[in-house]
């Protein structure tokens, strides 16, 4: 026995002295990474986002302007960069100095406005006159922090292939085919003329009719007092999305995804629902349909789907200069150049009548007058209260609308199992 | 073992120099009983902190209730997190899922392994290429493999369905190889057999080379065919090996992440298909920790995962050590 107890101390000994020995390794490596200073206080601001916001301009401006400040910028999808984004916030570091973050996920986000930088105490409060009265408010905690500022609105149009309709027979002029479609119906029996014309499908897929829609009413999955509310407005976008599919001319396609990327060049669809930031996706994923494509009105009329805020993540230790950068980026001479560039519509309404927004025409769109038409829409918003469980409600019911176009749900059969999908998002 | 015996201790030091015969002495003792122990700590130190640590740390966490979106909802839990697997629609689906992959990359995997192991242990012209060539499949980092496999299986351009139609499936409708259950199982299995069977063939080979010469000629002398030469003779004289890669392909093959993972058209999801139609374990336990930030449900499927891997193993050594344990 005593013998096993001092074999077991010497074990334990050793064991002590070797993780010692690990321990002050690292400790010395740590130690020598702190010590890299010298001349001007140089910053560097971490900005992460998703999509495109015209970061590289504003990297470019930001830079030039203020020499001591760089930029870096990490780009994720979506809802990575969300998630990514609240794990950090719980951990306490590892956050970046400025997040974009989207509409779907600003609930959860702000109730946890002590978690961010609250912009009134970095004198950003004037701001407020910039802006559309629901955006500012959109942003702000029940407590009245403001923990964002503004970039864009999901203004909604519909973007079309000129050729592509060209050879369907249908007209190719904004006004006709605005025209062509006052209601979803309508545009559902154009899609079914399409097909029959080309054999080639008219959407890229039903989660992408169902967005819009939604957009459009009312109330959305949440109503103010954090209540699923799947019979309303959800209802009426699933059934839209349920007739597109039914109707035979949706490519079946997951949007954002590398079979979405190759659908843009394929043609494997001739129109698509554009919130204003849609534009910007279309030429970073098909630069070669420059020019065939035109935007219409979108049925129904009216309707927001997306618009982002920059914030800046309570942890920063650059929270000054994070300011000056979300200052800087929502200025309407930044505003309006991303607009020009990237197609993302400002959420100012002093811009709407800015005649460099009015008189741009868009020249990867056929010329478009973008500036005219989501200026336009921009005016009729109606915003939609968005619950803290919006994003993960919208990716389960989105996963339904995947299985009926896979062929594992009939449409008849998809509402009940939608519904089973977002209460489960809802309680999770 | 050897290290740790004393050996006989040197004949008794000479009077004059007691005291440094004595330091002598205690190095040593030093050196021959305590120094082994030093020089095996590093191991046992990182498996503590690596491997003994997190599984500890795990079992606690399943016991608690931990949210990283709602930092109020903490304490103790119970066994709540493990009565709620057994009602979790998602758990059982994630646990068909886990297994049907398994079975359908384990066994056609270990069975052409040791046919390949078998046609290369024969002679061959450039022997060595071959063998190297086998291997291949393993070096290449998976995520790269899946993502071409990812595009071998897409619906409208992918050659798999290029394939079948050459044979007159599917010319109407191409397959949509994640849409069912049945085929997405099939299209990751196949990965996971293309990456294992060389790695695992050259194990087998590197057995089957162990066995002498005469007892084949000894065989072949009674009239015993190639067929029964193998199932008779190589299979039950390679059995450790193969015991060995049973257990370890189980392992892996109910742990398995990477494929179903980029498989999906949307990898950030984690779910595995529009309907979970290949959410394996592990996927699911990386979706609900990381996703619905639900860590001691996660920590308990974990759990749950590590016990179910530890039983599949022990079953399959068992069946495996009967197999070739001769009639």
């Amino acid at each position: 026995m005593e013998r096993f107890g001092r074999r077991a101390l010497r074990t334990a000994v050793a064991g002590v002295a070797a993780t010692l020995l690990l321990a002050s390794c690292s400790g010395e490596k740590l130690a020598g990474n702190d010590t890299s200073e010298g001349g001007a206080e140089q910053i560097t601001l971490k900005v992460n986002f998703f999509g495109d916001m015209g970061q590289e301009m504003l990297k470019e401006r930001f830079e030039k302007a203020n020499p001591n400040i760089k930029i870096t910028l990490n780009s994720a999808e979506y809802n990575v960069h969300h998630e990514d984004l609240q794990k950090k916030l719980v951990a306490g570091s590892g956050a970046p100095d400025v997040v974009a973050i989207d509409e779907g996920f600003m609930v959860q986000f702000k109730n946890q406005s002590d978690k961010f930088v609250n912009l009134l105490d970095q004198g950003l409060g004037s701001a407020e006159s910039r802006y559309l009265p629901w955006k500012w408010k959109a942003s702000m905690s029940s407590d009245g922090k403001q923990i964002g500022l503004g970039t864009d609105v999901g203004g909604l149009a519909m973007c079309y292939r000129t050729d592509l309709f060209k050879e369907a027979g249908l007209p190719t002029d904004r006004e006709a085919v605005s025209a062509l479609w006052p209601t979803w119906d309508k545009f559902i029996e154009t899609g079914k003329t399409y097909t029959a014309a080309t054999k080639k499908k008219f959407i890229d897929s039903g989660t992408n009719l169902f967005n819009p829609v939604l957009g459009q009413q009312p109330v959305g999955f949440y109503s103010e007092q954090e209540q699923l509310q799947m019979e309303g407005g959800p209802k009426v976008a699933f059934d839209v999305s349920m007739k597109a599919i039914d109707a035979g001319i949706s490519a079946n396609l997951v949007s954002f995804q590398p079979g979405w990327n190759q659908g843009f060049t394929g043609n494997k669809f001739a129109v698509l629902a554009c919130p204003a930031w849609m534009l910007g996706h279309i030429q970073q994923t098909a630069p070669s349909t420059k020019g065939k494509w035109d935007i219409a009105a979108i049925p129904g009329g009216g309707g927001n789907w997306g618009g982002s805020w920059w914030s800046i993540p309570a942890q920063t230790k650059n929270a000054e200069a994070a300011a000056k950068f979300i200052d800087f980026a929502t200025q309407p001479e930044q505003q309006i150049e991303v607009f020009k560039t990237v197609g993302n519509l400002p959420s100012q309404p002093a811009l709407y009548k800015d005649q460099a927004v009015l008189d741009f025409k868009h020249e990867f769109m056929s010329n478009a007058p973008t500036g005219q038409i989501f200026a336009k829409t921009a005016e009729s918003l109606q915003p939609q209260y968005l619950g803290k469980k919006n994003g993960k409600t919208r990716e389960g019911v989105e996963a339904v609308i995947t299985q009926v176009q896979q062929g594992k749900v009939k449409t008849t059969e998809a509402w009940p199992k939608a519904v089973a999908a977002a209460e489960k998002a809802a309680n999770s | 073992m050897s290290l740790t015996q004393v050996r006989p201790s040197p004949p008794a030091a000479p009077r004059h120099s007691a005291s440094g015969g004595k330091a002598k002495q205690w190095w040593y003792r030093f050196d021959t009983r305590t120094m082994p122990y030093f020089l095996i700590a590093p191991f046992f130190v990182l498996f503590a902190i690596f491997g003994l640590f997190p599984l500890i740390f795990n079992a606690v966490v399943s016991l608690r209730h931990w949210r990283i979106d709602e930092p109020d909802k903490t304490g103790w839990a119970g066994a709540e997190n493990f009565t709620r697997l057994f009602s979790d629609g998602d758990f059982w689906n994630a646990l068909l899922n886990t297994f049907g992959i398994f079975i359908l990359s384990t066994v056609p995997q270990l069975l052409l392994a040791l046919i390949l192991a078998n046609l290369l242990n024969h002679k061959l012209r450039a022997t060595v290429f071959w063998r190297v060539a086998v291997l291949l499949p393993y070096v290449t980092p998976v995520a790269a493999s899946t993502l071409l496999f990812a595009m071998f299986f897409q619906t409208d351009s992918g050659m798999a369905n290029w394939f079948l139609s050459l044979v007159g499936f599917g010319e109407e409708e191409p397959l949509n190889w994640r849409a069912e259950k049945w085929s997405s199982w099939i299209a990751i299995a196949t990965m996971v057999n293309w990456k294992w069977i060389g790695y695992n063939a050259l194990l087998y080979l590197s057995a089957m080379q162990a066995i002498p010469r005469d007892v084949y000629e000894a065989a072949a002398v009674d009239g015993a065919g190639p067929q029964r030469q193998l199932w008779q003779i190589t299979v039950p004289m390679i059995q450790p090996v193969v015991i060995f890669t049973v257990v370890l392909s189980t392992i892996g093959g109910l742990q398995l992440f990477n494929e179903p993972m980029l498989f999906d058209e949307n990898p950030a999801l984690a779910s595995g298909g529009s309907d979970h139609q290949w959410q394996t374990i592990a996927q699911l336990i990386y979706r609900v920790g990381w996703r619905d930030l639900n860590l001691g449900y996660a920590a308990a499927m974990s759990w749950a995962l590590f016990l179910i891997i530890l039983v599949v193993a022990a079953i399959n050594a068992l069946l495996t050590r009967r197999l070739g344990g001769g009639k």
